[in-house]
């Protein structure tokens, strides 16, 4: 029982670190990001390169920080030339975009699958109710929560989230009150282009990595997105805790059913709340 | 003149300065081979494609350095397919409409499927080294279509008398959720129930499943003492990199198809270390033709050994390679008829291409993952002789002619 509860947040956790990145994305930039998945998977490769040279959690830190430039880079380049063309044109570059991270990543790590060790000082299991849980998934719930408690402050205490907050409701407005937007907003996609980085490298110990391996779980975190509310920080969260868990239940008690249970639920969510489960800026 | 393995070896050196001297003439006499290659070099299989090329790569390069097979080069092109069935229609008539009509080594089983039926059209031949759908030599079968690797009934006949040996009463299934996985799951089962075991628990994984902790905890509730597991791919090493962190294989004894294959080995290393399972193919194998083989492979890619599918990959080239010369011709149609009811020299021994279904009649084996001068490697322990490891055809395969 506490065993698949915890599995569940561990899930959740990971979807969270990941999706509330495509959120900050979408709130500021209006951009569906499809190369997400792919930043995802960089983030993965470089963690795995780094750590295997200095250890997991300098890993760790280069991955997230390689991939909050590489965010930077991608508002200055690719998302504020684009702002004013059409929606469908920014969501077709960024799949291109994934098309060539994947290749990118092909090209330079192979073709091979990878798979990568938890650090050493939590590579050991914890007795659970009788059960052996690995300590490394707790640490992974505990990162997430981090995440969650640290963006949470920071959007409600600090000045640039307040004006993160305002820009994500009215960019106009808040343009017009003096705030750089364009300046915010590449702080923000390169915060969420650094959380994309984050999860994939405590992810990457726990799945095998392969250039394709940020397809299926895009999926799932846009399922989290979309169930969510669009745009909404407090509703990834529990969009995304939601699913972790939903997900872990389902097969446990509905095994056939337990791939489609996710999607009614958005589904569900959306004909009983069609903006989400919390509704943007709220 | 049979070429001999032995031969091609030694000559090797010799061939390589005369063909550089050799005037292109000499190609120019007789028909090039010409070999097509739709096989996944990009998508999620791309890690197969790539392993198809390093063994065709091998057993050409070796050919043309010996001077050619029946005194023709031998020239190979590859389309991606990504492994998707219409573009491996695709892929394989721009390849046998170009001329490269020998065609072989997709990597999904529906991709054969839907190359299978164009073949006369295309005027070409499709020689099946890693599809392993039943259909392909059975209700599916064309003239055209041959199969060197193991099918899944293939598989599905070792379990039986392997699980007739094991001491664990209590059995759980986990398989991936698409044809394959499914059918292996019930074929376990059936042979579960042949030798009086019982199956406490089966559970089918999406494709692409991220986190199998559920599964995995499921599996250890139920009380099973051994594991089937069906995975392979990137999903097989998800789950066995989870499952052995959770303590999995040290609480329950583990076998399973296609999940003990090299490329999952290479991937985990530690993780699947004393984890049982069907081998198609091993560089240990202990057969003249095979020694040999290895010995090449390891000259060429230093630091490796081939993998299962590379093995059966060079197989399917062997037997290219010696049916034209039996056939004095490239023709897709001479090459097919020199092909069905052929007996091959490959690196298991002699083969019978099986006239009814175009199946290459081979043995199967089951071993698990140890170590071998320091490397991990899936080591064979039991062979099943290919009389009892290949099925007969059941019937459903109507060839006519």
């Amino acid at each position: 029982m506490l065993i698949q509860l915890l599995n569940g947040l561990v899930y959740g956790g990971l979807l969270y670190v990941l999706s509330v990145g495509l959120v900050l994305i979408f709130g500021l930039r209006r951009v569906v990001n499809f190369a997400h998945g792919s930043l995802y998977m960089l983030g993965a490769y470089i963690g795995y390169t780094v750590a295997s040279l200095g250890g997991f959690w300098l890993g760790l830190v280069v991955s997230v920080f390689a991939l909050t430039v590489l965010g930077a880079l991608l508002d200055r380049f690719v998302f504020r030339p684009l702002q004013d063309e059409d929606p469908i044109v920014t969501m077709l570059v960024t799949f291109g975009l994934l098309l060539v991270l994947e290749d990118a990543v092909r090209t330079v790590w192979g073709k091979d699958f990878l798979t990568m060790a938890p650090p050493p000082s939590l590579s050991g299991v914890l007795l659970l109710t009788g059960t052996n849980f690995p300590v490394y998934r707790l640490a992974v719930i505990g990162i997430a929560i981090l995440v969650a408690i640290g963006l949470s402050l920071w959007l409600r205490l600090s000045r640039v989230g307040l004006y993160v907050r305002a820009s994500s409701v009215d960019p106009v407005t808040t343009g017009m009150q003096g705030v750089d937007t364009e300046r915010l907003s590449a702080t923000v996609v390169a915060i969420g282009a650094g959380l994309a980085g984050l999860s994939g490298t405590i992810s990457a110990p726990l799945v095998a990595l392969a250039p394709s391996m940020g397809g299926s779980i895009l999926i799932d975190s846009f399922v989290v997105v979309v169930t969510g509310g669009l745009g909404s920080f407090t509703g990834a969260f529990i969009a995304a805790m939601l699913i972790g868990q939903v997900h872990n239940w389902g097969v446990v008690f509905v095994p056939s059913a337990a791939p489609m249970i996710p999607l009614v639920l958005m589904v569900l969510v959306l004909i009983w709340r069609p903006s989400g489960l919390v509704r943007a800026g709220a | 003149m049979q070429i001999n393995r032995r031969k091609v070896l030694v000559g090797s050196t010799a061939a390589t300065l005369l063909s550089v001297a050799r005037p292109r003439i000499g190609w120019a006499a007789k028909d090039p081979i010409r070999i097509g290659v739709p096989t996944a070099i990009s998508g999620p299989y791309a890690d197969l494609g790539n392993q198809v090329k390093r063994a065709i790569t091998l057993a050409v390069d070796a050919a043309n350095a010996a001077g050619g097979v029946d005194g023709r080069q031998v020239e190979v092109r590859y389309l991606d397919t990504e492994a998707k069935a219409d573009m491996a229609r695709q892929q394989g008539e721009k390849l046998a409409l170009s001329g490269f009509n020998l065609l072989t080594s997709a990597i999904a089983s529906g991709e054969a499927l839907a190359i299978g039926p164009q073949l006369a059209r295309w005027d070409a031949l499709y020689v099946s080294t890693i599809n392993k759908a039943d259909d392909i030599t059975g209700k599916s079968c064309v003239p055209r279509m041959f199969r060197v690797n193991r099918p899944d009934a293939a598989d599905a006949a070792v379990v039986q008398p392997w699980l007739k040996q094991q001491k664990q009463q209590k059995w759980a299934i986990l398989a991936a959720d698409m044809a394959w996985g499914r059918n292996s799951g019930m074929s376990f089962k059936k042979a579960a129930d042949a030798n009086g075991r019982t199956v406490v628990g089966e559970s089918y994984s999406p494709f692409g499943t991220n986190d199998y902790a559920p599964y995995i905890q499921k599996i250890a509730d139920s009380g099973a003492e051994a594991l089937w597991v069906a995975i392979t791919g990137r999903d097989g090493i998800t789950f066995a990199q989870q499952a052995k962190q959770f303590g999995l294989f040290d609480k329950v004894f583990t076998a399973g198809v296609s999940f003990i294959a090299d490329n999952q080995v290479n991937a985990l290393g530690d993780a699947l270390k004393g984890v049982w399972g069907i081998i198609n193919y091993s560089s240990t194998l202990d057969t003249p033709g095979n020694k040999a083989f290895v010995a090449e492979w390891e000259k060429k890619y230093p630091g490796t050994s081939p993998s299962n599918f590379e093995g059966e990959t060079y197989v399917g080239m062997q037997v290219i390679f010696q049916a034209v010369q039996k056939a004095g011709s490239v023709k897709p149609g001479d090459v097919a008829k020199a092909m069905a009811g052929g007996s091959f020299d490959t690196i298991f021994g002699k083969q019978l291409m099986r006239q009814e279904d175009h199946q290459l009649l081979g043995p199967n084996f089951f071993g698990y993952v140890g170590e071998v001068n320091g490397k991990l490697k899936p080591i064979i322990t039991m062979t099943v002789p290919a009389d009892v490891a290949t099925p007969p055809p059941d019937g459903s395969c109507k060839l006519a002619g």
